[in-house]
This record gives C-alpha cells, structure tokens and sequence, in this order.
C-alpha cells in the first residue's frame, strides 16, 4: 500500500485522518501473537456493547417510563410488538453475558498482569467501565416495573440510608420523592438510555486509547516492543488486522451460538437472568418472599450481608469494589503472568475464583445461620486475598510470614470471640473457622516450609 | 492452564445447573397432586384451556396484557368461533382480555385482595404451583365462600370448579416436626359429593387450564424454540466458515 490513498479514501483523508486512523488501531497496531481462549473476551464485550445499544434503541421505541404503564409497556413488547419478544430478550439476555464476558475479562488482567506497569490506567479506565456498568445494569433493572425490580431497587437504594447523618437525604435525593416511585422510575430511564451509555462510551474509548498507547500484554506476560526487528516492527506482534479481526469473528460466532442458546430455549435461565418474581407487577404490599439482586451484583451482596452493622456492611461492600481499583499497587511482583509465578500464587488465584463464586451463590439464598457464617468466611477470604497478593510481590523473611500469620488469624479469631455471633448455634462459628485459618496456613506458612513459592525464570520472547 | 480454565467452566456449569435455583414446589406436595406435564405443541389442550379459561376464570381474573386476536391466531381459532364463543363481554376480537368487574369492588368482594391478572402470574409462581392450588379445595365452612386450600391456606377465591372436581374434605393428621413440636398435618382429600368429571377427567381440565395459562405467560414460547433452531444451525455453519478463515489466515504465523 503506498503511503499516498487514492479516490474517494484519498479524498477523506485529506480532510479527515481515516487512514491513519485504520493503521494505528488496526492494520498497523501490532498485537503479540500469543493471545490465548481468555482474549477473547476484550472483542466480546465490544460485541455485547453493540447488541444492548442496537436492542435498546429499539425497546425504548415502545417501552413508556412511567409506573402506571411501565409493566404493560414491556407485556405489549413480548406479544404485540412483531418480534418485540426477541429484542426485549436479546436485551435482558445481553445483561447477563455482559457480566459473564466482563468477569471473565477480568480475571484475565488478574491472571496475566495486565493491570502492572505500564498498563495501570487501563485497568482503571476498566474498573470505572465496570462501576457505570453495573449502575446501567442497576437501573435497567427498575425498567420493567416488576416486583423484583421495585424491591430490589427499594434495598440498594435504602443501603445509602446507613450512611451516618447524611444517608436518608442521599437515598431521598436518589429516589426523587420519599418512595420509591414514578420520580425515581423516571429519572432511572433516563440514566440508564443516556447519561450511563455515554459515560460507557467515553471510558471504552479511553479504556482502548489506552490499551493502543502502550500496546497489548499477553499470556507469557513478556513486552513484545523490547525485541523489534530491523522495520522497527515487534517480531513476535502481528497487526491487529487481519489476524485477530478473522480470529475475534470465529470467537464470536461461538459466542453468539451460547448466547442464542440462552435466548432461544432459556431466556429466563431458570430465574438467574430474568427473575421469577418479576413477572408480577411492582406491588408496594407485597414484598417476595426472597428479595436477591440479579446474579451479578450477588457476590457484592453476600459481602454487605455478612456484616451484622449496617453501615459497617455498606462499607465493606464498596471497600470490596474500592479495592479492585487499586490492585496495581497491591500485586507489584515484577512476573506478569501466572505462567511463571509460584505454585502458591496459582493456588491462591484458583481460591479467590472459588470465594467470588460461593459468595455469588450465596447471595442467592436466604439468611440462616450457616450460610451467614458461611457469606462472612467467604469475606474474609476475598479480603484476606489482597493482602496475600501484596505479600507474594516479592521474597519475604520467615519472620514475615509467620508474624502476618499469627496477626491476621489472630484478627479473624477477635472478630469471632467478641462481635461474631451465631443465632441459635454458636457452634458455627467455629465450625466455619476452619476456612480462613486454612486458607492463612496455605497461603502464608508454605512460602517457608516447601518450595512451593519458587517462581520460573521469564523467556525472553513469547513462547508460541 | 487448560486445567484452570476447565475448572473454571465446571464451577460455572456446575453453578447455573444448580437445580436449588430452579423454581419448584416441595416435593411433598408433588407427592399429593402429582407433576402436571404440559405440551405446548399439544393445541387441542390449549383450546380446551381456552375455553375453560374464559368460562371460569376471566369473569373475575383479567389477562389484560392479552389480546383475544393473538390468543385466537396462535391456537388456530378463527374469528368467528373466537367471538361466538370465547369473547362474553362484547369486546372486539382485537381487544385486551380484560374484564368489565371494578377493581375496588373486587376488592371489597374477595377479602381484600383482588384477583391477580393471569398473563404473567403463571410465569412468576411457575404452573405447578397453579396446578397444585386448583386440585387443593377442600370443604371449610369457616370461609366465606365455605371453602379452603391446601396449597395456599385461607384463599380468597372461591373454588368455580366445584361442578367439575365436586366437593371435598381434608382429613388431617397429628405430627410432630423436627423439632418436637405438634403439628397439624395434611394427608389425604376424601370425595364428599361427586361433580360432573372423575377425577381423572377433572385432572385433565386442570392440566388444560394450566397448559394454557403457561402459554398466555409467554405466547412467544410457541415459535422461539423453532426459531432458536434455525439459527443455532446457522451460527454453526458459520463458525465452520470462520473457523478455516482463521487457520488459512494464520497460516504464515510461526
């Protein structure tokens, strides 16, 4: 291709950078060559972005934002509207994959370092799309009006009355009125069809500036720029287009038959996607018997419940997200990818993947006694794993080990002995005690008793 | 890392195949009424529940978010059989299935509640639940309408099909639960007064009702199975394109 465009791109580019702007991000943006199953998913929620936004625009051609109407407005779409029934459940089913490829997403940045200099900005331009995500998702919830909705959205906006002094003009603030009502309906379709949409696309377009700037981490964790050849080109990149282009087409294309699976022949997913009880009206009187939020916001939820003070849950709660944000200052081991860090590290990885999903699922079910004890376990553990991500960065004195053994254990036991308490069966307590003081003797008492945190030596280049 | 993402694929299947997130009854309960088995391909059950549906239960209970017209299409009725014989109120066959009974007198009549609308009720508390409460009426003459429900004590509906099933009694039992404590306990119905139908035709008429109401919850559920077919079969086809696109342009990738 010669540097000079001719015709009609000729003529664009005279006046607007469209050339450049295909070879920087596409053509010419050189992608390692390793990308795995878990790269994916970046391309994928880019997808599932489209599928609401185009969705979307069609429900709101006859969806009506208003509590009187709001509930027959969506039954209206699922039976008169022609083919209303298939937007309204790409759109609801499009919620749900959203989080699935987002956590996913994630867990990919967790496991290959991509958070790590020099990509922290990325990872914070992606925890803010994470947060305006899940406030879309919070507020298109409200939308249709049903009675999971209007309790849902009843409990999350009363947590902001457990701020001290402040919290019941917030929650009054938020609702617009004294009830939840017509006011809040109102002004939640309008966050959720506009303000949150923008603000999304603004920080994706950041997000992904971002991303192009310092180009793109990878399984093997190894910065490709370091070994360029004589073209001054990565050896071990290839251009974004057109290998992964035709790669992301065969991944969504996969990941289109999943999502049309759950569409076609499973839309509600046996109440995960599209809840039991929202196919009653909203109904002021009368609560559902169990009152969980959609799947996604679970594992959060459990985190907020298995704090006895209110306040003291809602914190943690945020502190749960808080501290996501920060996780490129936690995890400062110089070794990216897990290919190469400790056995112990693995471990503890796989733990914190098996603590996000029990707290998930236990989000869903009521308070009793165990699973209480259970929700707050689980806690500890998500918390307890930053701190032990921050301690594998780097090699510690047995003396470390040992004293952060015995303080943090000794932390979990003076929660349980003096603020823990158990209902009718105190004896969960210690019971359930066995899973965080396990969990500390793995994670910090092994790195000096076996070999398992000795980490592998990093390639130089990226290994096929 | 294969390992870890099989794990990983596994705790996630495993955790949406969770059968305690599916919705359901107590098992007990199964035990007594049984497991109603619908077919939505089975039209003549749907008409049947059609017609049952706005004979006994549309004078009080609305569908409003349902028109006769697409009921009608659906079921392959014509407009003529449909407004002879399934619209009452005079309606026109494109009309809401509402009904002409004021909120607040429905409220004064049946207790304080008024009758839920039907088109999506079925699809929040599930059809068994429905099946179980119409074939739970027993004889209780300390209600105002001098009946009761095992499924759902103290109802404020009165049991209209009463012709068809005939009048029953309950007959319970003493228990004790886990923790020691005394309970009354259901455990059997007795036939006091014969209707029109045996129980197993009675059965049937419930099952109609119900296979009916599970479609007017989600009238889409006839043609999103074909549908979803076609294009799973489609996005197979694809990804076979895709998938060798892919490798010849990977070719020269080393």
């Amino acid at each position: 291709m010669s540097n000079e465009s001719q015709g009609l791109m000729g003529w664009i580019d005279a006046r607007f950078p469209l050339s450049k702007m295909i070879k920087e991000h596409l053509s010419e943006y050189y992608a390692p060559k390793n990308f795995n199953f878990w790269y994916y998913f970046g391309s994928l929620a880019l997808l599932v972005l489209v599928i609401q936004i185009l969705s979307g625009i069609f429900l709101t051609m006859h969806y009506k934002p208003d509590a009187a109407l709001a509930f027959a407005s969506v039954e209206h779409i699922m039976r008169d509207v022609n083919w209303g029934w298939l937007i309204r459940y790409m759109h609801s089913t499009g919620a749900s994959f959203f989080f699935i490829v987002v956590y996913l997403h994630m867990f990919r940045g967790l496991i290959y370092g991509s958070f790590k200099n020099p990509r922290e900005l990325i990872w914070i331009f992606g925890m803010l799309i994470y947060v305006a995500l899940m406030a879309e998702a919070f507020m298109g919830y409200l939308l249709p009006w049903g009675n999971m909705s209007y309790w849902g959205a009843q409990v999350i906006i009363n947590l902001f009355n457990t701020i001290p002094f402040v919290g019941e003009a917030i929650s009054e603030w938020i609702r617009g009125d004294f009830v939840l009502s017509d006011a809040t309906l109102n002004r939640f379709f309008a966050l959720h069809v506009i303000a949150v949409p923008l603000a999304l696309l603004g920080l994706i377009v950041g997000h992904i500036l971002a991303l192009h700037e310092v180009g793109s981490n990878n399984p093997d964790g190894v910065d490709i720029k370091k070994n360029k050849g004589a073209d001054g080109i990565p050896v071990d990149g290839i251009p974004f287009h057109p290998y992964y282009t035709v790669k992301d087409i065969f991944g969504s294309v996969v990941f289109l038959a999943i999502f049309a699976f759950v569409l076609f022949f499973l839309p509600d997913m046996n109440g995960l996607f599209l809840e039991h009880a929202n196919f009653d009206p909203a109904n002021p009187l009368n609560t559902p018997d169990l009152i969980a939020p959609i799947w996604y916001f679970t594992p959060f939820y459990t985190v907020l419940r298995a704090i006895p003070n209110p306040f003291g849950g809602f914190f943690m709660m945020g502190l749960a997200i808080v501290v996501l944000f920060i996780l490129p200052w936690i995890d400062r081991n110089p070794i990216k990818s897990i290919r190469y860090r400790s056995l112990l590290f693995k471990i503890n990885i796989l733990i914190f993947a098996a603590t996000f999903i029990i707290l998930g699922y236990l989000g869903l079910k009521p308070v009793t006694a165990f699973y209480s004890q259970l929700a707050l376990r689980f806690t500890e553990l998500y918390f307890l794993f930053f701190f032990v991500l921050w301690a594998y960065s780097k090699t510690r004195s047995k003396s470390f080990w040992i004293g952060s053994f015995i303080v943090l254990l000794g932390g979990v036991t003076f929660y349980d002995k003096f603020m823990n308490s158990s209902g009718d069966d105190p004896s969960l307590i210690w019971k359930t005690w066995f899973i965080p003081a396990v969990y500390l003797m793995v994670t910090l008492l092994l790195p000096f008793l076996t070999k398992w945190d000795s980490e592998k030596e990093v390639p130089a280049r990226v290994t096929s | 890392m294969k390992m870890l993402t099989n794990i990983i694929l596994t705790l996630l299947f495993v955790l949406c195949a969770n059968p305690a997130w599916s919705a359901g009854g107590n098992n007990h309960a199964q035990d007594v009424f049984g497991k109603v088995k619908i077919d939505m391909g089975n039209k003549a059950s749907l008409q049947r529940g059609a017609k049952y549906f706005v004979n006994y239960c549309l004078s009080c209970h609305p569908a409003q978010h349902s028109r006769y017209k697409r009921v009608a299409d659906d079921l392959g009725i014509s407009e003529d059989m449909t407004v002879d014989n399934l619209i009452f109120t005079g309606q026109k066959f494109a009309d809401l299935m509402t009904v002409s009974m004021r909120r607040e007198d429905a409220k004064k009549w049946f207790l304080g509640v008024n009758p839920p609308d039907l088109s999506t009720h079925v699809r929040a508390i599930g059809p068994q639940a429905v099946y179980e409460f119409l074939k739970a009426f027993y004889v209780d003459d300390a209600r105002p309408f001098g009946v009761n429900n095992i499924r759902l004590p103290n109802t404020a509906m009165p049991h209209v099909l009463v012709g068809l099933q005939g009048q029953k009694k309950a007959v319970f039992r003493m228990d004790t639960d886990r923790n020691g404590r005394e309970q009354k306990k259901f455990s059997e119905f007795e036939l006091m007064q014969s209707g029109t139908l045996d129980e197993k035709e009675y059965d049937q008429v419930v099952t109609d009702i119900v296979g009916f109401l599970a479609y007017l919850s989600e009238p889409a559920q006839l043609v999103r199975k074909k549908i979803g077919i076609g294009v799973l079969f489609f996005l197979a086809l694809l990804g076979v394109i895709a998938y060798f696109l892919k490798l010849e342009f990977w070719k020269d990738v080393h």
